[in-house]
């Protein structure tokens, strides 16, 4: 996020797009509803009628994948009107007539015929979104699980930066992050091209910086991507993995071939605080210690480095990730010793300019520090961009409307998205294993418009077998209006109807994220 | 009128490492993390008591575990086998209760002891003694004056201690808190009749330190004139985040829910954990219907029973004050806010 949470508190506009934000970040939500009770507008872009998109003063319901096509739209009714951030533009932007070439020749009609919505309805956000002082915009995975998300999320930025919408308090981009340290983990260079602190692997100085304080020599080339390693890329075939926390086999698209390829490595190991259906593949297990048995920090969606502390110590036979990684590591060959993770995070500090500042004895009495934080003084970012981009100028990439990897046809009728619901985390490696939670919801659900119920003679709650080009699984069906006719929704927590087996694995280019929000699919009747 | 007693606070260690002897003693801990909370007291000299913060957590789950065994059961060649666990319930000293939730076990007491006795609800709450401390120093979510339960307790508690600087006030409601007096006479004095004055004048100005002022009443009377507006119930439940915390924390949310879990191919146990109304598996049937639209009426049903059906079944509603579920809301959507907002409906 570009902001800090409380400011989306302060907007008066909030544009929400691809987020059912509250199911999926309550915590934001309740900012949302916040300062809608202050006289914010909101608007929704979202395919589905989430609880948020019924309460927007705008829903902007478009086809799945359509978000270029619309913003292009948006953008062009905000240069028609003139509300465009001249000044801002001038100053601290780049390549803006590309951009005002691209949405002048934009065929509006076209527009309102790939996206579904009404023309007056997007001139009508996009007045609300340019004309307000404080104007934010939170997505989330609706935006970036498509085979174009580099180029949806480019869209979103070049909306705030044509409006000037950044650099400034209650203003800003903010994509929303899912897991409590997934920003963490991408800050700690869990990515394949980049060290600690965005980094770039490939940056001589960079490479030299990590060699010297690790005493080995570091590979300049970028190492593979997710789906590179479960789907095959150009290198050749994996041969070993070792998964920490994470359980593909469930969570990745097209399951029968993740399984395919974990079944074909010549070592599996798999550290886990259960025994998830990746780790039941795995030659190795490794047992792990949960959250309330380590000390160390996670960093949030608002770049906020937090202190979490061991309540008990870990149980049985289990280790933190940091004791597994310290203990391979040194079996391997690499002496690595560490008296705690303080001393790790000196370590950070030292190498990661971003985390420059952020040492555990500063952390221990406050609510944490958001990065960048270069020095010990430094009292952290509440918002990013302030005086200029990080790269600079702020670059304009116009984009093309792009279509999905898959369309519906007459064998597979159906377009489906996939998702999440609120009681229950990704695989459920955790969340299923809580009786409380399996309560509430204990089965996965196809969300399904009445009127393709009927056309198929479905009946609330009753069993349907869901299939896609690579596979099927059986379900229970559940009729709603949340989901417009033609199209489905359901979500990848439940292994006894695994969703992957039917999604694509077509990917971006650029994130090589997976195109999970959409693919065709067919509805049949149990006999 | 009762007897009055003083304890110079230099006794209060030496008394209760007595009553140690012979009890298990909870009180208010203030752990490594700073956080006071109800604790077992394993040696009084290892331990940081704090008799001024307000516990993060109520009494509630000394009486009732967050989760029980309820039985163990084994299948053999006979058909089942069913075993109650043999829990033991130790004499219990509960020393510095807050008021709100000395009254909240009163209260709970109603729920598990009234026709029906729940026997570990029983074991636990038998070999209890109560003993309150008097609040003179407001919380700023406490609102305890407004449904009568505190700051000062006038019935209910065995012994109840007021801080009188030097000194506490002590004054014994029942026997078995006059027998932890007698037993070790000589810490005790008799109250003089301006440590009498001393208290009643910390007891009145307590009542006006109290941050906030909330028209219990007014929830009362327009709950059980059915006056609540639906578009209110809709606004609280589109605004929970369906956590259940504020259940959980509140020392007077009894619902719990039974869950059996298989241990093994022949054996397992029936556990009781608690649950909260507000959570939509709640009341869902077994076929899938709700009667309680979790999406308009989330809140609906804690607000009146707290509010309007223990009224109507007990002559007071079963809010005891102690504002937790203030600090712990995610959703801004707790009791005081509902109230405040009735009663401001009423403003010209």
């Amino acid at each position: 996020m570009t902001n800090s949470i409380n400011e989306i508190e302060n907007s008066e506009v909030l544009l929400v797009a691809g987020s059912n934000t509250t199911e999926a970040h309550p915590q934001v939500a309740r900012r949302i509803y916040d300062a809608v009770d202050r006289g914010a507008k909101l608007i929704v872009i979202d395919p589905r009628r989430t609880k948020l998109a019924s309460r927007a003063h705008i829903h902007l319901d478009i086809r799945p994948g359509t978000d270029i096509a619309l913003l292009n739209g948006m953008m062009r009714a905000i240069l028609d009107d003139n509300l465009a951030d001249d000044l801002f533009v001038e100053m601290r932007t780049e390549n803006f007539y590309a951009l005002r070439d691209m949405l002048y020749r934009l065929d509006l009609a076209e527009v309102a015929a790939v996206t579904g919505v009404d023309q007056r309805l997007w001139q009508q956000a996009a007045r609300l979104y340019a004309r307000a002082r404080k104007s934010v915009i939170c997505y989330c995975l609706g935006v970036t699980q498509h085979i174009c998300g580099t180029n949806n999320v480019q869209a979103y930025a070049n909306l705030a930066m044509l409006t000037g919408k950044v650099e400034k308090e209650h203003c800003g981009v903010d994509p929303l992050r899912g897991q409590n340290n997934v920003q963490g983990a991408c800050d700690m260079g869990a990515l394949p091209g980049v060290f600690p602190g965005y980094q770039p692997v490939s940056d001589p100085k960079a490479r030299a910086k990590f060699e010297q304080a690790w005493g080995v020599r570091l590979p300049a080339k970028p190492g593979r991507t997710l789906l590179d390693m479960t789907h095959g890329g150009g290198n050749g075939p994996v041969r070993g993995m070792f998964i920490v926390g994470e359980n593909p086999l469930l969570s990745d698209p097209t399951m029968d071939k993740v399984r395919e390829t974990m079944e074909n490595l010549d070592i599996l190991v798999v550290a886990d605080i259960f025994l998830s259906e990746t780790a039941q593949l795995a030659d190795v297990v490794l047992p792990a210690a949960s959250f309330a048995e380590k000390t160390g920090t996670f960093t949030n969606s608002e770049r906020r480095v937090q202190m979490v502390r061991a309540a008990i110590p870990p149980l049985a036979e289990s280790r933190t990730d940091a004791e597994i990684v310290i203990a391979l590591a040194n079996r391997l060959g690499y002496s690595m010793h560490y008296q705690s993770t303080a001393e790790i995070m000196e370590e950070i500090a030292l190498l990661t300019p971003i985390y420059g500042g952020i040492y555990h004895d500063r952390l221990e009495e406050s609510w944490g520090l958001q990065w960048p934080c270069f020095d010990r003084a430094h009292p952290g970012t509440p918002f990013l961009h302030k005086y200029m981009f990080t790269r600079g100028k702020g670059h304009f990439v116009p984009a093309d409307h792009q279509r999905p990897a898959e369309s519906v046809d007459e064998d597979y009728p159906l377009l489906l998205m996939t998702g999440r619901i609120y009681h229950h985390y990704h695989t459920g490696t955790m969340t299923r294993k809580s009786a409380a939670l399996n309560r509430e919801c204990n089965e996965a659900v196809l969300e399904i418009n009445p009127a393709d119920a009927r056309a198929l003679a479905v009946r609330n709650g009753e069993r349907v077998r869901l299939a896609s080009r690579r596979g099927a699984i059986e379900l229970k069906a559940g009729i709603t209006e949340r989901v417009a006719p033609g199209m489905l929704y359901t979500t990848f927590h439940f292994a006894e109807a695994p969703i992957n087996r039917l999604t694509v694995a077509d990917r971006d280019p650029g994130s090589q994220c997976p195109e999970y929000k959409v693919c065709a699919a067919k509805v049949e009747k149990l006999t | 009128m009762e007897t009055r007693y003083i304890l110079k606070k230099d006794h209060l260690a030496p008394w209760l490492r007595r009553v140690a002897k012979s009890h298990r003693v909870v009180a208010p801990v203030k752990n490594r993390h700073g956080d006071t909370l109800y604790a077992e007291i394993d040696g009084l000299d290892k331990v940081e008591l704090d008799l001024a913060g307000q516990p993060q957590a109520s009494a509630k789950s000394f009486f009732l575990p967050q989760q029980e065994v309820l039985f163990t059961y084994r299948t053999g060649k006979g058909g089942y086998e069913f075993h109650e666990p043999a829990t033991p319930a130790p004499a219990t000293v509960y020393f510095g209760l807050r008021s709100c939730d000395l009254s909240a076990i009163l209260y709970t007491d109603v729920v598990f002891m009234g026709r029906h006795k729940d026997p570990g609800y029983r074991r636990r709450r038998e070999g209890a003694i109560l003993i309150s401390i008097a609040c003179h120093q407001p919380h700023p979510n406490c609102f305890c004056h407004a449904t009568k339960s505190g700051p000062f307790l006038e019935f209910g508690y065995d012994l109840q201690f007021t801080d009188l600087g030097t000194r506490f006030l002590v004054e014994a409601g029942r026997s078995r808190g006059e027998t932890l007096i007698s037993q070790w006479r000589p810490f005790f004095s008799e109250a003089a009749e301006e440590d009498v004055k001393l208290q009643y004048q910390l007891a009145l100005e307590a009542n006006g330190l109290f941050r906030r002022n909330v028209d219990v009443g007014c929830a009362v009377r327009k709950l059980a004139e059915g006056e609540v507006a639906e578009g209110i119930w809709r606004e609280l439940a589109d605004r929970c985040q369906d956590c259940g915390g504020c259940a959980y924390l509140c020392p007077t949310c009894t619902c719990f829910t039974i869950r059996d879990e298989k241990l093994g191919p022949e054996h397992g146990e029936r556990l009781r954990c608690w649950d909260a109304c507000t959570l939509e598996g709640f009341s869902r049937m077994a076929g899938g219907h709700n009667p309680v639209a979790r999406e308009q009426h989330a809140l609906k049903r804690r607000f009146q029973h707290k509010l309007r059906d223990d009224v109507h079944k007990h002559g007071r509603p079963s809010c005891v004050g102690c504002g937790r579920c203030v600090g712990i809301c995610f959703g801004g959507v707790d009791i005081v806010g509902f109230i405040d907002r009735l009663s401001e409906e009423d403003l010209p």
